[in-house]
């Protein structure tokens, strides 16, 4: 039988995933857990790996894209719908559901693979909120209040959100190619300049085999779909890693299975979870843990819904815009990530300071404060 | 367990809610007193010992008990 383009593309899709997953599990990649360890210990091993897996990614991608191998602008990411409510308010949505649900979409793959059942319920409720605002009730609300906070760049003279092409427009320069590769360079060795200035990164292995193993993977789910996967007749669309809409689609996938297609994304939300359970079996990490706190089960009944609801707003994840969206240099993806990181930071200062039996409201503002104006702490 | 000076249960919770908890309970003690830590995330092995690296209060201790780990921080 011949395997056609689609099953080809999800068939390297899901392999390629079960090495994430397996990795992820290992190494304990967590970018929520980059927040906490620096929020909470100044420690920034987990986010330089975070940073060198983004640094990575836009190097590999951008060479794909300016070496003509793919158009990047045919992806969601680079498109001239330049969504800033969705960036920001989905993005800081996204920050405060993966810190009350203890990760964000890739760490509850992983933590579902390796027996993690408080991580399940995560991963329904998130499906289900995303897929319902894509497509169902929630819709409606993103398409009132979310829809009309996005500006279409075509209006503006430009033709899509590239960051070279909005940075030489607005300074009212042409975009030759010489300066697209220029940006990309940049932008590349900025970031793994940054990941490696950090100590903590250099001297852990697992740290760096993340950063590593995260940003090559990127790297391949576009080479993929991209080229791999590339067919006039039976096309499958350009994308790379990415977790909320698929855990979404997943779900619907499983429901309607007899009469559904499997995709790329949907093949990689299975691969996750399938190379963590095989990590956590050979390590002997594999463990049942559930709720056991009432407290617990509403944060993470809430963080998952958070997740579901922003991670669509937004467009993304800490993966599918913190690496995936930035390889490609779409603005929109450098907002979305960055209030992702604000809103999980934010939440965690909460978290402390409603330990201190402030109210709920002191808390919110202490703990606003202390990530947007660090350097006048509220004590 | 006479050495001990303060127990924190932090059972069913994940990161990075026992290390936020320790912290705060380390602020509560003097130069010397010890925590003793009941947590059940797995992750809190890594966590705990990053945490007492950089802090600088010492990990005394890092086992399991059942399904369940336990540390000893002592306060710097």
């Amino acid at each position: 039988m011949e395997l056609s383009n689609i099953h080809l593309v999800a068939g390297l899709g899901f392999a390629l995933a079960v090495v994430f997953g397996a990795v992820a599990n290992k190494t304990n990649f967590c970018t929520m857990g980059a927040v906490s360890d620096w929020v909470n210990m100044g420690l920034k091993g987990r986010f330089g790996a975070w940073l060198l897996a983004m640094g990575i990614a836009v190097a590999g991608v951008q060479i794909l894209d300016l070496g003509g191998w793919i158009d990047l602008t045919e992806s969601i990411y680079r498109t001239s719908a330049f969504g800033l409510g969705g960036y920001i308010i989905g993005g800081l949505m996204f920050g405060v559901g993966m810190t009350l649900s203890g990760g964000c979409g890739q760490r509850t793959l992983v933590r579902v693979g390796s027996g993690n059942l408080k991580s399940l319920v995560v991963f329904i409720v998130l499906g289900l909120t995303a897929y319902m605002t894509l497509r169902g009730i929630i819709g409606v609300a993103r398409l009132a209040v979310i829809e009309p906070l996005s500006i279409d760049l075509a209006d503006h003279g430009m033709e899509e959100q590239g960051l070279s092409t909005m940075v030489m427009h607005m300074t009212g320069s042409e975009t030759t190619s010489g300066i697209r590769w220029a940006f990309a360079g940049i932008v590349s060795v900025v970031l793994i300049g940054l990941a490696l200035s950090i100590k903590e990164l250099r001297s852990d292995f697992n740290n760096l085999l993340a950063g590593i193993v995260v940003g090559a993977v990127i790297i391949g789910a576009w080479i993929i779909t991209g080229i791999i996967g590339y067919d006039d007749f039976d096309p499958v669309p350009l994308e790379g890693l990415s977790f909320v809409a698929p855990i979404g689609n997943s779900i619907s996938y499983l429901m309607t299975y007899t009469g559904a297609t499997i995709t790329f994304a949907i093949a990689v939300v299975f691969g996750v979870i399938v190379g963590s359970f095989i990590y956590a079996l050979a390590s002997g990490t594999f463990r049942i843990e559930t709720f056991s706190q009432r407290g617990d089960m509403v944060n993470h009944l809430v963080g998952g819904a958070l997740m579901g609801i922003g991670g669509v707003l937004s467009l993304g994840c800490t993966v599918g815009q913190g690496v995936t969206g930035i390889s490609t240099l779409a603005v929109g993806s450098f907002i979305a990530t960055i209030s992702i990181i604000i809103g999980s930071a934010i939440t965690m200062r909460v978290q402390y300071h409603r330990m201190d039996e402030l109210g709920k409201i002191s808390s919110l503002t202490a703990g606003i404060a202390d990530i947007l104006i660090p350097w006048r702490k509220l004590s | 367990m006479s050495d001990v000076t303060k127990e924190l249960d932090t059972s069913g919770l994940n990161c990075p809610m026992p290390i936020l908890r320790a912290k705060k309970a380390l602020k509560e003690l003097q130069s010397g007193e010890i925590l003793r830590v009941t947590a059940t995330d797995p992750g809190s092995v890594k966590d705990f010992e990053a945490f007492a690296k950089q802090t600088g209060n010492e990990l005394l201790e890092s086992t399991t008990e059942g399904e369940s780990f336990i540390y000893k921080l002592k306060k710097s």
